[in-house]
């Protein structure tokens, strides 16, 4: 299959201001630093990370919402979507919507939910007022909303029916891909189920693009194709989802995996608990070579002097680490057998 | 052996426009010495209203303890003098919460805050609780506790603070921890680490730890028993394990299979989710003598509309609320 | 069916405007202050209507006490009817109040947004420009206005406005800068809206009931200050206003004080019942006190 978005040499980062630094003296906070990802169409690719990995800048840069400064290019079947006017940005839009974090500060409180819906439709198309309203019951049809809904308010929404309206707007403007950014993590545990079954059930059925952000690797397991692992703004590791999740390369991929609680007592005592020790790194001074060098239980000098590339040495499993090689064996192996 | 805490048919009713309602409605459980429990469920279900209840904590003016006790080394926590309760409170029972962002006072250092606690309940001096800080800093593996001591809380990670509200907690070396929703803020790496914290700290002093989650794989971790509470009432109660491994109530079935969880080997293969409809009913139809859970519940019958279930036993030690729990 | 909409009962849609009313409703205090409010404006359209006595013609003996001579409030030094002044200064006065907090508010938002919007050297420029005008005093700035301009009622008006429109730029601009991040701005981008759109009907919208409520104490407190420049004397000594007559009475203080105060419990009550509505706006508008 054809790859759909492709994502070459993202950089966003943000001015900051530094206690001591002169007038006129500007630093930079890099959120996300080069980094290169492909999505096909009709799959879903997950960017996983923990706070600070950059994963949600990385992801709402590609639609063009981050007030940082960005470099490099987005392609979309092949077209280069970062605007450079007012009608590419247009067009940009109707392309690309994004389904938001937290159900309750993304809907207009002063707005219908069908108006919300109905926003896109308004602002990117010239649709004639009766289709749109044609399209926004279709939508409230496919998300679950019954009808009479239309006219209430967000407050009269739970938290789930909530996102529903969410996934409803961004499905509006038949976009190529959409990006979920943490779409369940707001939500109840109960209604989380009900959310991701339905973004599954509209990928197979309208088929859908995601990029889907999130911190919680059971629902990333659930709902991906690929995966893309961030650290510190760079992507540490990039493969299929059975490669990453069966056979984990990079050392933070494998401390992250073994660090989710489990239910199941026979994966709780296969993959024995690898505690990386401290906090990531200052993201205004990190370290020269690999940024995950201070925690990394199997670091070596190397690591700290040269930054790694991202690189599959001829295979699909991409990682940034200088202890993987073609034969695809996690440098944690030693790790975890000393352990058990 | 007497347990540690007993709760007797603790009934706590909450005022609401609307009339009281009993947000926690028949609650009766035992925490042994150096035990762990979690209670589980969705927010709204009366989780954070035990643990206020058990601190002595709950919203003056709106929520009461209505009937039932709460027998804390044989005290009854209901009825003592509210001196006696800020005694216990600190000393024998403490608690952490889920922000630790905004638990600490940002104008004073951890090591002031921690010395604070130290000299208001051991009776400690200033140079004797400050040594003792920096030791428990140290014992919540807060590297170069000599150092950071000195710290304002703006200048740690989330991590970090919530490590030091762990200090706070057993600075007097309570019977009881009380964690509500610990690691909820954290990202899974930090969690892990606090996990590991608790477990040990435990297992060296000897302190009962009740956790406040609705992560089944945390409890799976940290608990020797669950108690799964819907809608004020306790759905299910059991050893972790065999609640796990088959679970008595069709909203502990529910919760545990709705999450995605991690797998050992991964396949191709993937389920729908379960679902579990609906959303936990509103504080208006607590109490109501029919189960809670019809409204969602996949195995529903006309009984389940009509009455309140009973308690079923199975095997002496696991405990389930439906009315079908032989046939879940 | 795996459809949570399936449990809730239908509900009737409600406006966030709706429920505020609902809340205000609650709220005895404002709705005491609602209710006076109500009275003095039906008393400033059709008292004059109804007690057509001139309030600039002398009618009887001057510092005639109240009840005098069937006059209800007595009459002023030069025998004028102290009722049918406050009547028709009602208008005068609640006119200046209302024109007056329209100016602050119509410069003050302008500012307010321009800044929180556009950010960065327009945010530093306009901020500069508010503080320029906060530190300045206030009631001599008015009175140089005044001065200069003439006391007539627009003048007098204008520099109201002008001295008082800071407050509300200042939380205009802090609404913006709070809305600005929230998600459904975003949400609004990616929905293609353009600049001016999202700044006039998805941010400002949602900033408006702090503003509200400062416009609504913006009436009561141009109402005082109109007050003290009359008893200053600054004022267009040929309009009667609830400050005029006052400012005209005020060397008689001692010898007929009712003449200075019956038109002051005027002026205290309308601010009072300004300040409740005011405050119960508040109560009704405030997010944090409502739940989600």
């Amino acid at each position: 299959m054809s790859q759909l978005l492709d994502v070459r040499n993202l950089s966003v980062r943000f001015p900051v201001g530094r206690k001591g630094a002169g007038w006129g003296q500007v630093s930079y906070l890099t959120a996300v630093d080069d980094i290169s990802f492909t999505v096909r169409k009709g799959e879903t690719l997950a960017i996983v990370g923990e706070s600070g990995s950059g994963k949600t800048t990385a992801a709402l840069a590609i639609a063009q919402l981050v007030g940082g400064e960005t470099s490099g290019r987005v392609m979309l079947d092949g077209q280069d979507i970062m605007p450079a006017n007012r009608d590419q940005l247009r067009a940009m839009r109707r392309r690309v919507q994004v389904i938001f974090q937290d159900p309750y500060s993304s809907l207009n409180p002063r707005k219908r939910a069908e108006e919300i819906v109905r926003e896109p439709l308004d602002n990117l198309t010239d649709k004639p007022a009766a289709e749109k309203q044609e399209i926004v019951d279709r939508l409230f049809e496919a998300v679950g909303l019954r009808p009479e809904q239309k006219r209430l308010f967000p407050h009269q929404f739970s938290g789930g029916q909530r996102q529903r309206i969410g996934i409803a707007r961004a499905l509006s403007t038949q976009p190529d891909v959409i990006i979920c950014d943490e779409p369940v993590s707001a939500l109840d545990v109960a209604v989380q189920a009900q959310i991701l079954n339905l973004l599954r059930r509209l990928q197979s059925e309208f088929g859908l693009t995601y990029v889907f952000i999130s911190h919680d690797l059971g629902v990333v397991q659930h709902m991906c194709d690929s995966v893309a692992v961030m650290y510190m703004g760079k992507i540490v590791e990039h493969t299929d989802r059975l490669s990453l999740f069966n056979n984990p390369l990079h050392p933070y991929t494998t401390a992250l995996l073994s660090a989710v609680p489990s239910v199941d007592p026979t994966l709780r005592d296969q993959s024995r608990r690898i505690l990386i020790p401290g906090d990531p790194p200052d993201p205004l001074n990190l370290p020269a070579g690999c940024r995950f060098v201070s925690r990394c239980p199997v670091a070596q000098t190397r690591c700290r002097e040269l930054a790694p590339e991202l690189t599959g040495n001829g295979t699909d499993h991409r990682t940034a680490c200088h202890l993987v090689d073609a034969n695809l064996v996690s440098p944690m192996q030693s790790v975890r057998e000393a352990g058990l | 052996m007497e347990p540690l805490l007993k709760v007797e048919n603790l009934r706590i009713e909450l005022k609401t426009r609307a009339g009281v309602a009993p947000v926690i409605d028949d609650l009766s459980f035992e925490l042994g010495h150096g035990e762990s429990i979690s209670f589980v469920g969705e927010s709204g279900c009366g989780k954070s209203m035990t643990a206020l209840a058990i601190m002595g904590l709950l919203p003056e003016g709106i929520g009461r303890v209505a009937s039932g006790r709460i027998l804390f080394d044989g005290e009854d926590l209901t009825v003592v003098s509210d001196r006696r309760l800020r005694d216990i409170r600190g000393n024998e029972i403490s608690m952490i919460f889920q922000e630790p962002m905004t638990s600490l006072n940002p104008v004073y250092t951890v090591g002031e805050q921690i010395a604070e606690v130290l000299r208001a309940h051991q009776n400690l001096g200033q140079k004797a609780a400050w040594a003792m800080a920096t030791e428990l800093l140290d014992a919540v593996r807060i590297p170069n506790p000599g150092r950071r001591i000195n710290d304002y809380p703006f200048q740690m990670s989330g991590g970090q603070r919530q490590r030091v509200m762990i200090a706070i907690a057993l600075a007097c070396k309570p019977k009881i921890l009380i964690a509500d929703e610990p690691t909820t803020a954290l990202d899974v790496t930090v969690q892990a680490q606090i996990f590991d914290l608790l477990r040990d700290l435990r297992r060296q002093t000897g302190t009962s730890i009740i956790m406040i989650t609705h992560d089944m794989g945390a409890v799976a971790e940290m608990a020797e028993r669950m108690i799964v509470m819907y809608a004020g009432r306790k759905a299910e109660e059991g050893p972790v394990a065999d609640i796990i491994a088959h679970a008595r109530h069709p909203y502990t079935r529910g919760l545990i299979s709705c999450v995605p969880h991690i797998v050992a080997n991964l396949t191709d293969a993937r389920e729908e989710l379960t679902e579990i409809p609906g959303i936990v009913p509103g504080l208006g139809e607590f109490g109501q003598d029919r189960c809670l859970f019809s409204a969602r519940c996949p195995q529903v019958t006309d009984k389940c509309r009509k009455a309140r279930p009973e308690t079923a036993i199975f095997g002496g030690r696991q405990a389930s609320a439906c009315w079908h729990a032989e046939e879940v | 069916m795996s459809d949570e909409t399936f449990h809730t009962p239908v509900e009737k849609a409600r406006s966030p405007l709706a429920e505020a009313w609902e809340m205000f409703r609650q709220n005895h205090l404002a709705m005491v202050g609602l209710g006076l409010l109500i009275l003095i404006v039906l008393g400033a359209i059709f008292g004059p209507i109804l007690y057509p006595t001139d309030p600039y013609e002398m009618v009887w003996a001057p510092f005639s006490p109240p009840g005098a001579e069937g006059f209800l409030l007595g009459t002023d030094y030069l025998g004028r009817d102290i009722l049918a002044q406050l009547l028709n200064g009602a208008r005068v006065t609640l006119i200046i109040g209302l024109a007056a907090a329209f100016v602050t508010v119509v410069i003050g938002i302008t500012i307010g947004a321009m800044a929180g919007f556009y950010g960065g050297a327009v945010e530093e420029f306009l901020m500069r420009f508010t503080e320029f005008f906060q530190v300045l005093p206030t009631l001599l700035f008015s009175m140089v206005i005044v001065s200069l301009f003439g006391a007539s009622l627009p003048m007098i008006t204008f520099a109201i406005g002008v001295v008082s429109w800071t407050a509300v730029a200042r939380i205009t601009r802090a609404e913006f800068l709070r809305i600005r991040e929230m998600d459904y701005v975003m949400a609004s981008r990616a929905s293609g809206a353009p600049g001016l759109k999202l700044m006039f009907t998805v941010i400002l919208p949602n900033s408006l009931p702090p503003i509200i409520v400062q416009s609504a104490l913006m009436v009561g407190s141009a109402i005082l200050f109109e007050a003290g420049l009359s008893f200053l004397g600054l004022t267009d000594p040929n309009v009667v206003s609830w400050g005029q007559i006052i400012g005209s009475n005020r060397q008689y203080i001692l010898e007929a004080g009712y003449t200075v105060t019956i038109p002051g419990l005027a002026i205290f009550i309308t601010v009072l019942a300004i300040s409740l509505v005011g405050d119960g706006l508040n109560d009704a508008l405030n997010p944090k006190l409502r739940k989600r």
